[in-house]
C-alpha cells in the first residue's frame, strides 16, 4: 500500500469517526452501538479490515442490527430518528472494516454525511459544530487524495503535500460560503420545530431534595459545571453578581436533618404567584441546564412570580405546568432534560412577609428547636448576643461570631449523633449547611424566628447573561424581621460561599460556556428576526439607546470593518487594472494579419502546419495560385508595418483587406463557373 | 472533398461544443441527493444546524467547480503520438501537457470524438513542466482515424463532478490491420532464390550452420541433416545463418468490401509479417496500386500503411501517423 493511500484511509476513517461523534454527543444513541462503532474504528485505524474477505456474508450482520433496532423502536425504547442514526453509524462501521475500494470509500463518506445530518437532528451542542467541521475537513482531504491517487500511475507516489495547499484554501472558502449561506438564506420554514435537548456531557450533579441532612462529605462545592443561566432585566451590569438564588426553605430541624412543614401541593398552573410585587420587580429569563438534575425552580431572592415554563426533551420542547410545594418551593410538573422559564423577584431588602401572613403551623415551626439540642447552644447564643433582641442585629452578631470562631471546611468526619454540637464545640469546622443551621438554631433559642434557605450563591457574567455553577450550591438563614419579612443573613465566611472549584477549570468551563452561548444565540437559535436585524444593520446602523454619545472619539468598529472591506476591494481592483494595463497589447499589424488569415481560412486556402503568412505567399507564388497577386502586396505591407517601422495608415488596412476580399470572391466565382 | 456522415457529425459536434462540460459522477449523484434531502429537512424543521450543513454541502459544490476550473485553465496539450497502432489491441499513445500557471491535479486525457478507447492520467502537474502522459488506447478497426481534439477531464477536488475541456487539435492516426497468425499459404514464390541463394547447390541457404531443428511437414527434404537424423532417430533439418530468400507479391483482390476486405487485409498483413520475418521479399498488389517487393521492417511498415489505407479515401503520405 502506498504511503499516500495509508494516509487517505486514516483520514477517511477519522472523518467517519467525527461524523459518528457528532451524533454521539447527543447522548441518545444506544450504548451498544457506541461500543460496536468504537471497536470498528479502532480496528480500521489499526489497519485490520476484518470483513475484507467476507463483505457480503458480514453484511447479514447489518440485517440483524436493523432487526434489533426495529424492535427497540416498536418497544418504544428509542425513537425512529435515533434508530436511523444508529443504523447509519453501523453501516459506516461495516464499511470501515471492509476492503478499501473506491466504492467502499464512497459509502463511508456518504454514510458520514448521513450521520452528520442525523447529528444535526439529534442535538444542538457546540461540540457538534466542531465535529461537523472536523468531518468536513477530514473527508474532503480523503476524497481529494483519492481523486489524485486514481490518476497517479501505479508505482508512483501520491503527491500528498502538493494536494494539501489548494485543498486547504478550498475548504476555507467552503466554510466561509457555508457561513454566508447560513446567514443569508431566508428562514421560511414549513413547520417550525424547536431544537431538541440532549443530556450533554455527564450526569446531573446537583439538585434540591426535600430534606437537608448534616454530615457526610462535601463534593458539590468543587464542581464547576454550569447548572443555571439567567438573563436579568434590568441588567445589573456587574461581572460578579454575588446574589442568592433561592430554591426552597426548611423550617423543622430534628437534630439531624431539615424538613419543611407539610403543605398539600396546590394545583398545576402556568404562573405561580408566591407573594405580590411592585413595579420594581427584577425580571429573569432562566434556563436550568442538564447538569441541574432537579425540577425545583430557582430565582433570585426573593421570588415573587414564576411561570411560562418550557421543558426541553429529546423529542422536542413543550410547555409544562408548575406546582407550589411546601417551603416556598415551585416545582415543574413534567420531567425534562433542561428547562426554561421566567421569574420575577423582589429587589433585595426583605420578603415583605408579616408573621400573620404565614400559616399557623409554619409560624410555630419558625421557633421549634430539637428536644435533645445541646444546652450549650443556647448558652453560647445568649452569651454572644449579650442582651441584643432586635432580630436582624442579633442575627448579624451571631453570624459574625460564627465566622470569627469557626472555620470552613469540606473535609467532614461523617455522620455523628449531634452534628450541630460537633460543629460548634468539637471540630469547630464545617460547611455552609453547618453554619446556616447553627445560626438558625441559635436565633431560635433566643426566641427569634428564623429558617434555613437553600439554593445557590453567585452569578458570573458571560456575555449578556449570568451563569451559576453546581459548586455555587449554598445554604443560608432567613431571619424574620418585623415590617420587612424574611431577611437573608449568611453565617458562612464570604470567601467560601461561592464555588470552590479550581480556578483554571472554572476559566476553561467559562470559556466553553461563552463559546457555547455564542453558538446557541448565533447558530442554534438564529431566526428570521435575526436575519432582518442583520439586513437592517447593513442598511441603517443601529442608534444608541437614549441618544447616548459614544465615550470614544474613534469611529465605531463597523466603520473600521467597512473601511477594511473597501480597502481590500480597492486593492483588488487596482491589481486587476494593473494586470490588464500590463498585458501586452496586440500590435495593429498583428490584428491586420489576423484579419487576413481569417479571410484566407474562409476561402479554404490550405496551409501547412506552422506556415507563416510570408511562407504561404511564397508558396502560392511558386504554385501560381490565382490569389497570389492579391496576397503579395498585403503580405509585403504587413511585414513593413510589423517589422519595418512603417505603420499602417488610417484606413489602409481596410483598403488592403477589401482588395483581398474582392480577389477571393472573384476566385470563388471562377471556380463555380 | 465530400464528407462522410460520421465525419460531418463529428465536425458539427466540435463546432457547437461548450467550452466546458460537466458530468456528475456516481458519488456526486448520491451527494446531490443527500444535499437535496438535507435541504428539505432544513426547510421542513427549521433546524439551523441542518441549514449550516446544507450551506457547507452547497459551498463544497461551488468550491469544487472553482478548483476544477483552475485546474483546467492555462493548460496546453500536444500529441506526441505512437510508434504503431494495430487494430484490436492496445497501443501506447502519448500526449505532452503543460500548465503555464498554477498546478493541475487528477487530469485524465483521451481523444475526443474518436473511436479510440482508453485514457491516460496525471496525478499532479506542476506549473511550467512539460509532462508526457502515456495511455494504452485501442482502435476497433484499421484505417485512418481523424483526431479532432484532446479531451482533458478532471474530477478534482472531491470526485463529485467530472469537468471536461476539449482542446481542438486536428490530426490523423493510421491504424494498421489487426495482427494475427498467418494461416493461409502464401502460394508460390514469384521468383526463385536470388543472390547467393540462387546457386542451385545452395538451396538450403548460405553461411555456417546455425542450428538443427525437426523437419516440419512440407519442408524441403534436401535440407535434412542425415547423419544427425540417424543418430537421434528423427528427421532434423539444417538452419543456416542466411536462409533462402524468395519473393512474394501478395494481393488483395479487387471487389472485396466490408468484413471480407478486413479479413483479407489482416491475412495479408500477417503473411507479410511472417515472410518478412523469415527474410523474404514481399510486395503488394491492390486496386490502389502495386508496391514493389522488398525486405526489412521498413517494407513491412510500407505494406501495413498501404493495407491500412485500403478502402479509404485520403492522403497516402508518410506523415499521417499522429
Amino acid at each position: 500500500m502506498r504511503p499516500g493511500t495509508r494516509l487517505r484511509l486514516a483520514l477517511r476513517d477519522l472523518g467517519s469517526g467525527a461524523a459518528f461523534a457528532s451524533m454521539a454527543v447527543s447522548g441518545q444513541l444506544p450504548v451498544w452501538t457506541l461500543v460496536l462503532y468504537a471497536l470498528s474504528l479502532v480496528c480500521a485505524l489499526a489497519g485490520r479490515r476484518l470483513f475484507a474477505k467476507r463483505a457480503k456474508l458480514t453484511a447479514l450482520l447489518l440485517l440483524v442490527v436493523a432487526a434489533v433496532l426495529g424492535m427497540n423502536v416498536l418497544a418504544g425504547a428509542i425513537n425512529l430518528v435515533v434508530a436511523a442514526c444508529s443504523f447509519a453509524g453501523l453501516i459506516s462501521a461495516h464499511r470501515l472494516l471492509s476492503a478499501p475500494e473506491p466504492a467502499t470509500d464512497g459509502q463511508v463518506h456518504l454514510s458520514g454525511l448521513l450521520m452528520v445530518a442525523g447529528g444535526a437532528a439529534l442535538s444542538g451542542e457546540l461540540v457538534y459544530g466542531l465535529f461537523l467541521v472536523a468531518f468536513g475537513v477530514l473527508s474532503s482531504m480523503a476524497l481529494a487524495l483519492g481523486v489524485v491517487e486514481a490518476s497517479v500511475p501505479e508505482g508512483e507516489p501520491v503527491p500528498v503535500r502538493q494536494v494539501m495547499r489548494p485543498l486547504a484554501t478550498g475548504v476555507g472558502f467552503a466554510v466561509a460560503g457555508a457561513v454566508a449561506f447560513f446567514i443569508l438564506f431566508p428562514r421560511l420554514n414549513w413547520n417550525m420545530m424547536g431544537p431538541r435537548a440532549s443530556p450533554g456531557l455527564g450526569p446531573a450533579t446537583t439538585g434540591l431534595s426535600d430534606t437537608v441532612r448534616l454530615g457526610g462529605a462535601g463534593t458539590i462545592k468543587g464542581n464547576p459545571r454550569i447548572v443555571l443561566r439567567a438573563t436579568l432585566s434590568p441588567d445589573p451590569g456587574k461581572e460578579a453578581l454575588d446574589a442568592y438564588w433561592l430554591g426552597r426553605t426548611y423550617d423543622v430541624f430534628d437534630g439531624q436533618e431539615w424538613t419543611s412543614v407539610g403543605r398539600p401541593p396546590r394545583g398545576a398552573m402556568y404562573m405561580v404567584t408566591l407573594r405580590p410585587g411592585g413595579d420594581d420587580l427584577v425580571h429573569q429569563r432562566v434556563e436550568l441546564l442538564p447538569a441541574y438534575g432537579a425540577r425545583t425552580l430557582v430565582a433570585l431572592e426573593t421570588p415573587s412570580r414564576l411561570g411560562n415554563a418550557v421543558a426541553h426533551q429529546q423529542s422536542g420542547s413543550r410547555r409544562v405546568g408548575l406546582q407550589e410545594m411546601g417551603g416556598g418551593e415551585v416545582r415543574l410538573q413534567d420531567p425534562g432534560i433542561s428547562y426554561a422559564y421566567e421569574a420575577y423577584s423582589l429587589p433585595p431588602g426583605g420578603s415583605g412577609h408579616d408573621l400573620r401572613d404565614l400559616p399557623p403551623d409554619e409560624q410555630d415551626a419558625l421557633l421549634t428547636i430539637p428536644e435533645e439540642l445541646d444546652p450549650r447552644v443556647a448558652q453560647t447564643a445568649a452569651r454572644v448576643l449579650n442582651g441584643e433582641r432586635e432580630p436582624l442585629a442579633a442575627a448579624r452578631k451571631l453570624a459574625a461570631w460564627l465566622q470569627q470562631e469557626l472555620t470552613y471546611t469540606l473535609e467532614l468526619s461523617g455522620d455523628v449523633d449531634d452534628p450541630l454540637a460537633d460543629f460548634l464545640f468539637v471540630r469547630k469546622a464545617g460547611h455552609c449547611e453547618h453554619f446556616a443551621t447553627a445560626l438558625t438554631l441559635m436565633l431560635r433559642t433566643q426566641g427569634i424566628r428564623a429558617r434555613l434557605a437553600t439554593g445557590f450563591f453567585g452569578g458570573e457574567r458571560v456575555d449578556e447573561a449570568y451563569i451559576v455553577r453546581a459548586g455555587d450550591a449554598h445554604a443560608w438563614t432567613h431571619v424574620l424581621v418585623p415590617g420587612r419579612g424574611f431577611v437573608t443573613v449568611d453565617a458562612t465566611p464570604p470567601a467560601h460561599r461561592a464555588s470552590q472549584s479550581s480556578v483554571v477549570l472554572q476559566k476553561l468551563i467559562s470559556f466553553y460556556e461563552a463559546v457555547e452561548a455564542r453558538w446557541r444565540s448565533a447558530v442554534v437559535d438564529y431566526s428570521f428576526r435575526d436575519q432582518m436585524d442583520v439586513a437592517r444593520a447593513l442598511v441603517r446602523p443601529p442608534r444608541r439607546r437614549g441618544g447616548e454619545e459614544s465615550p470614544s472619539r474613534l469611529p465605531p468598529l463597523r466603520a473600521w470593518g467597512a473601511a477594511l472591506v473597501a480597502g481590500m476591494g480597492a486593492y483588488a481592483a487596482w491589481r486587476m487594472l494593473t494586470r490588464v494595463l500590463a498585458r501586452e497589447r496586440p500590435h495593429e499589424a498583428t490584428r491586420f494579419v489576423d484579419a487576413v488569415e481569417a479571410q484566407l481560412a474562409a476561402a479554404r486556402v490550405e496551409r501547412l502546419e506552422g506556415e507563416t503568412l510570408e511562407d504561404l505567399d511564397a508558396r502560392l507564388t511558386r504554385e501560381g495560385h490565382p490569389l497570389s497577386p492579391a496576397l503579395t502586396p498585403v503580405t509585403r505591407r504587413y511585414l513593413e508595418a510589423r517589422f519595418g517601422g512603417r505603420p499602417l495608415r488610417q484606413g489602409e488596412a481596410s483598403q488592403l483587406l477589401g482588395s483581398l476580399k474582392r480577389a477571393i470572391s472573384a476566385e470563388a466565382r471562377r471556380r463555380a463557373s | 472533398m465530400r464528407l462522410r456522415p460520421r465525419q460531418w457529425w463529428s465536425r458539427l459536434r466540435a463546432r457547437f461544443r461548450l467550452p466546458r462540460t460537466l458530468k456528475v459522477t456516481r458519488i456526486g449523484r448520491t451527494y446531490l441527493v443527500v444535499t437535496f434531502g438535507v435541504g428539505l429537512g432544513a426547510l421542513n424543521t427549521g433546524n439551523n444546524l441542518l441549514y449550516l450543513l446544507l450551506g457547507m454541502l452547497l459551498s463544497m459544490v461551488v468550491v469544487s467547480g472553482v478548483l476544477s476550473e483552475r485546474c483546467l485553465r492555462d493548460l496546453s496539450v500536444r500529441r506526441v503520438g505512437t510508434d504503431a497502432a494495430f487494430a484490436g489491441e492496445p497501443f501506447a499513445f502519448r500526449w505532452a501537457v503543460t500548465k503555464k500557471r498554477g498546478h493541475g491535479f487528477a487530469l485524465t486525457l483521451s481523444e475526443a470524438d474518436s473511436p479510440l478507447s482508453g485514457e491516460g492520467g496525471v496525478g499532479y502537474l506542476p506549473s511550467g513542466v512539460d509532462h508526457v502522459v502515456r495511455a494504452d488506447l485501442t482502435a476497433p478497426k484499421r484505417g485512418p482515424v481523424p483526431l479532432a481534439g484532446v479531451r482533458v477531464t478532471t474530477t478534482w477536488p472531491l470526485g463529485l463532478f467530472a469537468k471536461t475541456r476539449v482542446f481542438p487539435l486536428k490530426g490523423m492516426l493510421l491504424v494498421y490491420p489487426r495482427r494475427g497468425y498467418a494461416c493461409v499459404d502464401p502460394g508460390e514464390a514469384e521468383r526463385g532464390p536470388v543472390g547467393d541463394a540462387g546457386n542451385p547447390r545452395r538451396n538450403d541457404g548460405t553461411g555456417d550452420v546455425a542450428g538443427l531443428r525437426e523437419l516440419m511437414q512440407g519442408e524441403d527434404a534436401r535440407r535434412i541433416h542425415w547423419r544427425k537424423s540417424a543418430a537421434l532417430g528423427k528427421l532434423l533439418r539444417v538452419e543456416r545463418e542466411r536462409e533462402e530468400r524468395r519473393t512474394w507479391v501478395l494481393a488483395v483482390e479487387a471487389g472485396l468490401e466490408g468484413d471480407a476486405l478486413e479479413r483479407r487485409c489482416e491475412e495479408v498483413a500477417a503473411l507479410a509479417h511472417r515472410l518478412i520475418e523469415e527474410g523474404h521479399e514481399v510486395g503488394l498488389d491492390t486496386v490502389d496500386g502495386r508496391l514493389r517487393p522488398a525486405a526489412g521492417s521498413a517494407q513491412e511498415r510500407r505494406l501495413l500503411r498501404a493495407l491500412a489505407w485500403l478502402g479509404h479515401e485520403g492522403p497516402r503520405g508518410e506523415e499521417e501517423a499522429a
